[in-house]
C-alpha cells in the first residue's frame, strides 16, 4: 500500500472497477494493487444526483470523505456504468465555494434588504425567518407565505414541506421546479388515466422494436437510457429510432427516421398519425370500445401569461395582449374548423382543464382536416428540405406506428412538457397508442421520461405542488382533504381548499407585493425561470423575505435576503424515485461540512418556533369557497385542535411532525450499520426522522395503488430499489394490465383504474351538450386536441426561434456540475448552435460573440455552428447552465394554461453581432 | 631548423589549432542544434506549419503568429522548452487551437514557414488526436463522448463507434479518430474529463504506421461502394542485374548439401 | 603610428565634469542609445500585449528577427535569413522583402549600428563591462577579435549541415531579446552565461569576440554612411578614445589620418570616443562629405604605406 503512488492508485483503482463491470479480464498485479488502494474505504449503495434515469451508484467512504464512486453493477437501470456528469459525483461535494454558514444581509447589525450578506448563527438566522414568517402571516394571512422546493429534493424532505405548508402554514403557495418540467405530462395523466406516473418502465427498451422521441434528446438528457436504446438497436437489427425534434441533435446519430419540424408542429403531426390510423383501418376496436372513451375540451384558453399589461416591459405588451384576445392564423383555422383570421376571445383560460366526452365520429371529423399536404406544409421545419421528403416521412412514421407487428414505445420529455399546450400534446400521445392498443404493454407504450432525480419520487408522488396532497390527491377535492387530514390528525378544515400559486405565480405574486416570505430549497429558479428579468428586479426592490437553502452560492443566492447552507445528497439521509417509478434509498455517507444542515432539520427547527394558536385561528384567503368554510376564510380550528390533544400552545414540530408515533422510531437503528445521521445529531431528539417521515408517508400510498415497501427494506443488500406499487414484497412492471398489475383483476385484461376526473359530461367538438356526467371507471380518455400556433411568433425584427435546454455535461444550471474543474472544463460556456448561413448572412462566424435579444432581455454569447447540434435555418439553440450566458431572461413566460408548466422551447429573438 | 621552416611550422600549428578549437566548437553547437531539434519533435506546431524539419529551419522566431493568435493558444518556446528554443508551439490540455477561419497566424507569418498556401482551416495538420482506450471513460462504457462533442469536425474528425456492451443491455460508444479529418487542435484534449486526459495530440508521425506500397488497402471510399480514386501504381521492383559469380541465394545454393 | 604633423604641446586627458548639465554632456550618446533600445523593445512590447496601433494598424509586431511595422513594411534579421538560405531553405518572400530593407538601412547606417543602438545585448555587455572596470578584473586569456569570424563562418557551415540556422537556434541576443518581449522564462540563464564571460572572463568577449551577428554587420560596416569623422590637425594621441572603444582595433590614427573618418567595419558608432576626445577631434560625419572631400578607395588596405 504504502508503496503505491496516488497516480498507480487511481489508476488501477479505476481499471479494476470498470474491468469488473465491463467483464474485461485484468491482470492478478492490478487486482491486488487496486485491492490495496482500497484498504480501509467502506462502499454503500447510493443513487445518482442527477438525471431522471436514476442510476445506481456505489459510494466509497473514508476517514469522513467520500473518496470514489462507481456506477453500481448491480443496479438493473445503469449495470455499472454512469454518464460523465454522474462520473463526478463523489466530487460536486467538494466545490471551494461550498457554503458552510448562514448567510443575512446586514447593515448596523440588522437585518437589512439593502445590507450586505455576513455570516450569522443558525439562533440568528431562525430568529429573522420567525420574524419574517409571523409578518408575512399577520400582512397577508398564510398565501403571504411560499415554498419553492425541488424535483431533486429528497422524498422526505418534499413530505415535510407539504406537511409545513400545507398543514402547519395552511398556505398551498407550495410548488417545486418540477413545475418547470413536467406539471404537462402530470396534468396529461391526470386527464388521460385517472392517476400520474407511467404504465411501462424502462424495461420495454429491451422490447420494443421501434422507439420514437418527441422532443427529447435523450442522447444527452438520458444518457445511459440512451446506451440501453443504442443497444436495442444494435442488437435487434430491425429496431426502428425516429427522433422529431425541432433541429438535428446527438439523438440524430443513430435515429433511421429524423423528423424536423417547425415549433408546435407536433400537435399537427401527431393529429395527422390519428387521422390515418383511422384512414387505414388500424384502430385496435376490440381495445378501445372495451377500455377507452374520447372527450375534448375548449380551444380558447389562453397562453398562461399575466392577463394584465401591468407589469410588462413596453416590448412585452403585444404578445401579451393575445392572452385575452387571439386571431387565427390560416393553420389554425383548418385545425381548428374556423375561418382565417378570426378573433378568438380567451373565455376559458381560468377553465383550460375542463373536458368532455364526445363520440368516435366527433373524433373522426375532428382529425379530418389534418391531411398529409396541410401537415407537412404546416410541420416542415427545415427551410432545405424538399416538402416531398418530409411528406415520405410523415408517411413513414405512421407506417411504423400501425405496423402490427412492431412494438411501438414513445419517448418524450421537455418538448413536449414545456409547450403552451404540453398537455394536449402528452395527451395526443397517449391517443395515438389507445388507438392502436399499443400502450401498458410489455415493449408497447407512451412514456413521459422525467428531467429530475426526484420529479417523480418527490414532487410528484408526495405532492409538492400547489394543487397536491400525497399519493395524488388533491387540496380542492373535500374527501382528499378529509383522507389527508385524517392521517395528519388535523382538525377537520385545517387544510385550505383553494389551489394555490404554482411557481410561475408565486414569482408574479412576488412581482405584485402578494408574497411577503419565500422559502427556496434545492433549485434555483431565478435563473431557471423564464422571463427573469421581472423576477430578479422584484426579489431586489419589492418588500419581501428571500431564503435559500443552497450548497453553493448561485443567481438565486444572490438576490436572496437569507442563505441557508444546506447538507447535499450523500451528507443526510434519503431517497429519490426516478421515471420508471422506481422508489431508492440511501443512508448518509459522510456528515455535511461546516454548519450546514440538512433541509428537514431547517423545516423542523423552524416548526418549532410556531405555535398552533399562530396559524389555527381564523384566516383570510381570498377565494376560499367551499363546504365547512366561511366565504374567504380558513375557519378557527383550535377548539377542535384541544378534542385532538393539542393545546394553543402546542408548537408546529410537536403536532406534525414529532408525534407520538414518529418519536418512537429511534435513532441510533440497525439499519443504519454505523452510518452517521446529521438531522438527528443536529435536532437532538433521538427519533430517526428520516424514517419516521417515510414510514408515515407510506401510509399515504399504501391506500391509493402506489404502495410503497418499508423503509427497511430498500436497505436490504439485495435490492437496487423497486418500482411501485409494491405488493406482498413484490413490485410492478406494468401497471393496468392483467398479469402484472396487482389491481387488475383476472379477466379484465386492462383496468384504467386512475380515479380522478372520471365523470364527465357529453358534448361535441364545440362544447357540452349534456352537462350530466357520466361514469368512466376503469377506462382512459383518448382526447382529440387541435394545432395551436406558438403566442409568440418569428417576425422581421426577432426572426429567429430559440429553443433552451440542457447539455449532457452540466447538470441544470451548473451549481453543482460547474464545480468540478473537470467538468467544466468539458463545456466551460454556453454556446448559440446556429447555422452556418444564418451566421453569416448577420456577419458572423464560428466563435464570434453576438448579442441575442428578445423582447424581454439581452445576452452576450459565443456563436457555434458546427458542434453537436446541426440547427434548421431560422432556429438557434442555447444551453441555460451558464450563469454567464443568461439565457433564460430572453424566454417567454407563455405556460400551458392547464399545467401552468412554462414554454421554454420557442420565443422569438434577433441576433446580431456584438 | 631554420627560420622558415620554424615559421612554417609555426603557422602549421596554428592552423591545426584553430581548426582544433572550430571543430570542437562546431561539435558542441553542432550537438546542441541537434538536441534542440530533437526536443522538438514532439512539439505541436500553429495550423500550416511545414514538415518538422523544414518548418524548423525556416522559422525565423518573430512571434508574429503567436501575436496573432485571439486565444492565447501559442507561445514561443523557452529555453529548455518544449520546443526549440523561440519557436512557436502550444498544448492543447491548457489551450487548445479554436481554428479561426481566416487563419490570422498562418497569415502573420513571414517567414513561409506556416504554409501560405492553407486556406482552409480544415486542412490544418497540426497533430493527430490519439485516445488510450484503456482509459477512456466511453471505451469503458460511460456515457462520456465529450471529445466528439467538442470536435470542431465531430462527425469527421471524431466519429462515435457505437458497439453492444454484451455483458448488459446496454451498447459502448466508442469514439474513434479518422487521421484524414483530424486537425490536430487539440480541443478534445484540451476537454477530456479524466485526470490525464485520456485523449492526446500528438505529431502524427508518433502515431501512424505505413503500409508499403507494395500492397492496397481497399479504401474507405471503395469499400462504401463510391468510386475510388485510381490508385497509383505501386512501383515495380528493380531487378538489378545479377553478377554471375554474385547472384542472390548462391551463397547458400553452393553449400554441401545437408547430410 | 607617426604622421607628419605637428602634435599640441599639451596632452590633455578626459574629465568627467563635475556639473550635472556637463555629465549629460558627456554621456549623451548612452542615454541616447539606451533610449533606442528601450524605445526598440518597448515598440515590440506594447505592440504584442497593449495592442499598440497606429491608424488601427499594429505599430510593430514580431521582434528583432522578423516583424512588420505598421502592418505593412515587412523587417527581417539579414544575418537570420542568410542562415537559412544556407540551410538549404527559401524563406518566404516577406522575410526575404524585410531583410533586403533592413539591410539597406544598416548599410546606410553603419552595419553595427544595430550593435550599438538597438541589440538589446548591448545593455548586458556594457553593464559587464562597466562593472569589470570597476573591480578590476583581468582577462583570463587572449583571444582575436577575428574569432568572431570563425564563428560566423562556422554558423554558416552548420546551418548547411544541420539544416536549420544554427545560430539562431542558440543565439543568447534572440533568447534575451524574446524572453523581454514575450515574458520570463529560463533565457536567461543563457543570458547570464553572456554576462558573467563578459564580466570575468573576457574584457568585450561576447560583442568583441565571438557574437557572429556583430560579425555579420562589422562586414557591411565600411559601406556606413554615418562615421566617427577624425581630425587629425587637433588629435593630441592622449589615447582615452582608444581606451573606451569597446573595439580599439577601429581606432588606428594612421587609417583614421588618412581616411579623416573611422572606417572600420568593427566599429559601432557608439560615440564613446566622440563624447570624451578631450580636443573634440572626434565627431560624427557624413562619409558622403568626405568622399567629396578625399575620394580614396583603399579602406581594406591597411597594410599601404602613406603617402
Amino acid at each position: 500500500m504504502t508503496s503505491l503512488t496516488r497516480r498507480a492508485f487511481m489508476k488501477s483503482g479505476i481499471a479494476a472497477a470498470t474491468a469488473a463491470t465491463v467483464g474485461i479480464t485484468v491482470s492478478q498485479e492490478a487486482l491486488a494493487q487496486a485491492k490495496a488502494a482500497e484498504a480501509g474505504w467502506s462502499w454503500d449503495k447510493g443513487v445518482c444526483r442527477f438525471c431522471g434515469t436514476g442510476c445506481g451508484i456505489q459510494i466509497a467512504t473514508k476517514g469522513g470523505q467520500i473518496v470514489a464512486v462507481k456506477g453500481d453493477p448491480d443496479a438493473p437501470v445503469n449495470r455499472g456504468l454512469n454518464c460523465i456528469k454522474g462520473y463526478f459525483n463523489g466530487r460536486i461535494l467538494y466545490g471551494q465555494d461550498r457554503l458552510t454558514r448562514p448567510l443575512m444581509r446586514m447593515k448596523d447589525g440588522a437585518f437589512d434588504k439593502r445590507g450586505d450578506f455576513v455570516p450569522v448563527s443558525w439562533d440568528r438566522a431562525m430568529d429573522e425567518m420567525e420574524r419574517q414568517a409571523k409578518r408575512a402571516l399577520a400582512q397577508k394571512g398564510p398565501t403571504g407565505i411560499a415554498m419553492i422546493p425541488s424535483g431533486q429534493s429528497l422524498i422526505q424532505e418534499g413530505y415535510t414541506a407539504s406537511k409545513l405548508m400545507k398543514a402547519g402554514f395552511r398556505s398551498n403557495n407550495i410548488d417545486p421546479n418540477a413545475r418547470l418540467c413536467m406539471a404537462s405530462a402530470v396534468a396529461a395523466f391526470y386527464q388521460t388515466f385517472g392517476v400520474d406516473e407511467p404504465a411501462n418502465n424502462y424495461d420495454d427498451i429491451e422490447l420494443a422494436d421501434a422507439m420514437i422521441l418527441w422532443g427529447a434528446n435523450m442522447a444527452e438528457a438520458h444518457p445511459v437510457l440512451w446506451s440501453r436504446i443504442t443497444d436495442r438497436r444494435l442488437t435487434a437489427r430491425t429496431t426502428k429510432i425516429v427522433n422529431i425534434t425541432t433541429f438535428a441533435n446527438l439523438s440524430s446519430d443513430i435515429a433511421d427516421l429524423e423528423i424536423v419540424m417547425k415549433p408546435n408542429a407536433d400537435l399537427a403531426i401527431q393529429n395527422y398519425v390519428a387521422r390515418e390510423i383511422i384512414a387505414r383501418n388500424a384502430v385496435n376496436r376490440e381495445f378501445v370500445d372495451r377500455h377507452c372513451v374520447f372527450a375534448t375540451g375548449p380551444a380558447d384558453i389562453g397562453y398562461g401569461m399575466r392577463p394584465t399589461d401591468k407589469f410588462a416591459f413596453p416590448a412585452e405588451k403585444d404578445v401579451q395582449g393575445q392572452e385575452l384576445v387571439h386571431v387565427l392564423d390560416k393553420h389554425e383555422a383548418v385545425g381548428q374548423r374556423k375561418e382565417p383570421g378570426t378573433r378568438v376571445e380567451q373565455k376559458n383560460r381560468t377553465s383550460a382543464g375542463k373536458h368532455w366526452l364526445i363520440s368516435f365520429d366527433d373524433f373522426k371529423k375532428a382529425v379530418e382536416p389534418y391531411t398529409l399536404d396541410f401537415v407537412a406544409e404546416l410541420a416542415k421545419g427545415d427551410p432545405d428540405e424538399p416538402l416531398d421528403k418530409f411528406k415520405a416521412k410523415l408517411v413513414e412514421l405512421v407506417d411504423i406506428y400501425v405496423d402490427p407487428k412492431r412494438n411501438v414505445m414513445s419517448f418524450w420529455t421537455m418538448g413536449f412538457n414545456q409547450h403552451i399546450r404540453g398537455v394536449w400534446v402528452n395527451e395526443q400521445c397517449y391517443a395515438t397508442h389507445l388507438l392502436l392498443g399499443k400502450h401498458a404493454r410489455p415493449g408497447n407504450g407512451a412514456f413521459s421520461l422525467t428531467g429530475q432525480p426526484s420529479a417523480c419520487g418527490t414532487a410528484r408522488e408526495v405532492g409538492t405542488f400547489s394543487h397536491r396532497l400525497p399519493a395524488d390527491m388533491l387540496v380542492d377535492n373535500a374527501a382528499h382533504r378529509k383522507t389527508t387530514e385524517e392521517m395528519w390528525k388535523l382538525p377537520p378544515n385545517t387544510l385550505n381548499p383553494k389551489i394555490g400559486s404554482d411557481i410561475m405565480a408565486i414569482l408574479r405574486d412576488l412581482e405584485d407585493g402578494g408574497v411577503k416570505f419565500l422559502w427556496i430549497q434545492t433549485t434555483n429558479p431565478f435563473q431557471s425561470t423564464p422571463n427573469a428579468n421581472h423576477w430578479l428586479k422584484a426579489a431586489r426592490e419589492m418588500d419581501s423575505f428571500i431564503v435559500v437553502a443552497e450548497a453553493y452560492p448561485t443567481v438565486t443566492a444572490k438576490v436572496a435576503d437569507l442563505i441557508l447552507p444546506a447538507a447535499m445528497i450523500f451528507e443526510k439521509w434519503g431517497g429519490y424515485g426516478n421515471a420508471e417509478r422506481r422508489t431508492q434509498l440511501w443512508r448518509q455517507q459522510v456528515d455535511p461540512p461546516g454548519e450546514a444542515r440538512s433541509d428537514v432539520w431547517m423545516m423542523l427547527e423552524f416548526a418549532k418556533r410556531f405555535r398552533l394558536k399562530d396559524v389555527w385561528g381564523e384566516k383570510a384567503v381570498a377565494g376560499v369557497k367551499a363546504d365547512g368554510y366561511p366565504d374567504g376564510k380558513l375557519p378557527d380550528v383550535l377548539a377542535e385542535a384541544q378534542k385532538l390533544g393539542y393545546t394553543p400552545e402546542t408548537t408546529l414540530y410537536e403536532a406534525l411532525f414529532a408525534t407520538a408515533d414518529n418519536r418512537k422510531v429511534a435513532w441510533p437503528d440497525p439499519v443504519a450499520k454505523g452510518h452517521g445521521n446529521s438531522t438527528v445529531k443536529a435536532l437532538k431528539e433521538g427519533w430517526f426522522v428520516e424514517k419516521a417521515l417515510f414510514e408515515e408517508y407510506r401510509r399515504f400510498t399504501v391506500a391509493k395503488q402506489h404502495d410503497l415497501a418499508a423503509f427497511d427494506v430498500y436497505y436490504r443488500d439485495d435490492v437496487r430499489g423497486l418500482r411501485w406499487p409494491v405488493v406482498d414484497g413484490k413490485e410492478t412492471k406494468w401497471r393496468f394490465v392483467e398479469g402484472h398489475d396487482p389491481f387488475v383483476k383476472k379477466g379484465e385484461g386492462f383496468n384504467f383504474y386512475g380515479p380522478l376526473l372520471k365523470a364527465l359530461p357529453t358534448g361535441n367538438l364545440d362544447d357540452v351538450t349534456d352537462p350530466k356526467p357520466t361514469s368512466l371507471a376503469g377506462k382512459a380518455k383518448i382526447f382529440f386536441r387541435p394545432y395551436a400556433a406558438p403566442v409568440e411568433q418569428t417576425d422581421a425584427n426577432f426572426d429567429l426561434w430559440l429553443c433552451t435546454g440542457r447539455i449532457l455535461e452540466h447538470w441544470h444550471t451548473g451549481s453543482m456540475t460547474r464545480r468540478v474543474p473537470e467538468l467544466h472544463r468539458t463545456a466551460p460556456t454556453a454556446v448559440m448552435y446556429m447555422h452556418a448561413d444564418d451566421a453569416a448572412k448577420r456577419g458572423l462566424k464560428r466563435n464570434d460573440v453576438a448579442w441575442i435579444e428578445s423582447r424581454r432581455g439581452k445576452v452576450k454569447v459565443v456563436v457555434e455552428t458546427k458542434g453537436r447540434n446541426r440547427m434548421p435555418k431560422g432556429s438557434v439553440f442555447v444551453a441555460f447552465f451558464d450563469e454567464a450566458v443568461f439565457i433564460n431572461k430572453l424566454v417567454i413566460d407563455a405556460s400551458d394554461p392547464i399545467s401552468r408548466e412554462p414554454d421554454y422551447k420557442k420565443s422569438a429573438v434577433k441576433v446580431y453581432k456584438a | 631548423m631554420n627560420d622558415s621552416s620554424r615559421t612554417r611550422r609555426d603557422f602549421l600549428v596554428k592552423g591545426a589549432q584553430m581548426a582544433g578549437a572550430a571543430a570542437s566548437v562546431g561539435f558542441i553547437w553542432h550537438a546542441l542544434v541537434k538536441s534542440e531539434a530533437r526536443a522538438s519533435a514532439g512539439a505541436l506546431r500553429p495550423p500550416g506549419a511545414l514538415a518538422e524539419r523544414d518548418f524548423a529551419a525556416q522559422c525565423i522566431k518573430c512571434g508574429q503568429c503567436v501575436r496573432a493568435c485571439p486565444y492565447g493558444t501559442l507561445s514561443l518556446a523557452s529555453v529548455a522548452g518544449p520546443a526549440a528554443t523561440g519557436t512557436p508551439h502550444f498544448e492543447p490540455r491548457t489551450v487548445p487551437c479554436y481554428m479561426c477561419p481566416d487563419l490570422p497566424c498562418t497569415r502573420a507569418c513571414p517567414s513561409g514557414a506556416l504554409d501560405p498556401a492553407l486556406d482552409d482551416v480544415n486542412r490544418a495538420r497540426m497533430g493527430l488526436a490519439v485516445i488510450d482506450e484503456e482509459h477512456c471513460l466511453s471505451w469503458q462504457g460511460l456515457r462520456c463522448e465529450v471529445c466528439y462533442r467538442v470536435c470542431p469536425l465531430r462527425g469527421k474528425a471524431i466519429v462515435i463507434n457505437t458497439e453492444s456492451r454484451k455483458t448488459s443491455r446496454h451498447a459502448v460508444f466508442e469514439p474513434m479518430v479518422d487521421s484524414e479529418h483530424c486537425t490536430g487542435c487539440g480541443l478534445c484534449e484540451k476537454s477530456c474529463p479524466t485526470e490525464l486526459a485520456a485523449i492526446r495530440v500528438l505529431r502524427p508521425e508518433f502515431v501512424q504506421g505505413r503500409i508499403g506500397a507494395h500492397y492496397r488497402m481497399q479504401d474507405k471510399a471503395s469499400r462504401s461502394g463510391q468510386a475510388a480514386d485510381a490508385p497509383a501504381a505501386a512501383p515495380s521492383p528493380r531487378i538489378a542485374a545479377p553478377k554471375p559469380q554474385a547472384a542472390p541465394g548462391v551463397d547458400y545454393l553452393n553449400q554441401a548439401a545437408p547430410p | 603610428m607617426t604622421s607628419g604633423h605637428d602634435r599640441p604641446r599639451v596632452v590633455r586627458h578626459f574629465v568627467l565634469p563635475g556639473t550635472l548639465r556637463g555629465k549629460l554632456h558627456a554621456w549623451r550618446f548612452v542615454i541616447a542609445r539606451r533610449s533606442v533600445q528601450i524605445a526598440t523593445l518597448l515598440l515590440f512590447f506594447g505592440t504584442l500585449h497593449w495592442g499598440w496601433k497606429i491608424a488601427g494598424r499594429p505599430l510593430l509586431a514580431g521582434n528583432l528577427s522578423a516583424s512588420e511595422l505598421l502592418g505593412a513594411i515587412p523587417l527581417a534579421d539579414p544575418f537570420a535569413v542568410l542562415q537559412i538560405l544556407a540551410s538549404g531553405h527559401r524563406p518566404g518572400r516577406e522575410v526575404l522583402t524585410g531583410a533586403a530593407i533592413v539591410l539597406a538601412v544598416y548599410l546606410l547606417l553603419g552595419g553595427r549600428v544595430f550593435c550599438a543602438w538597438v541589440c538589446p545585448m548591448n545593455i548586458v555587455t556594457d553593464t559587464a563591462t562597466t562593472l569589470r572596470e570597476k573591480v578590476g578584473v583581468r582577462d583570463l586569456f587572449h583571444l582575436s577579435p577575428k574569432a568572431r569570424y570563425w564563428v560566423l563562418a562556422l554558423a554558416l557551415a552548420l546551418s548547411a549541415s544541420t539544416g536549420v540556422a544554427a545560430f539562431e537556434w542558440i543565439s543568447p541576443i534572440g533568447i534575451l531579446h524574446r524572453e523581454l518581449v514575450f515574458g520570463l522564462g529560463l533565457g536567461f540563464i543563457a543570458v547570464l552565461g553572456v554576462f558573467l564571460f563578459d564580466l570575468l572572463v573576457l574584457r568585450h568577449g561576447w560583442c568583441g569576440h565571438l557574437c557572429p551577428l556583430g560579425a555579420f554587420w562589422s562586414l557591411g560596416g565600411p559601406a556606413g554612411q554615418i562615421r566617427v569623422a577624425f581630425d587629425d590637425a587637433s588629435c593630441t594621441r592622449c589615447g582615452d578614445c582608444v581606451k573606451v572603444c569597446p573595439e580599439p582595433a577601429v581606432l588606428n590614427f594612421t587609417a583614421a589620418a588618412r581616411n579623416g573618418m573611422v572606417l572600420a567595419g568593427e566599429c559601432t558608432n557608439c560615440g564613446r570616443c566622440v563624447a570624451i576626445c578631450p580636443e573634440s577631434s572626434l565627431s560624427f560625419g557624413l562619409r558622403a562629405r568626405r568622399v567629396a572631400a578625399a575620394p580614396i578607395a583603399h579602406e581594406f588596405t591597411q597594410t599601404r604605406e602613406p603617402r
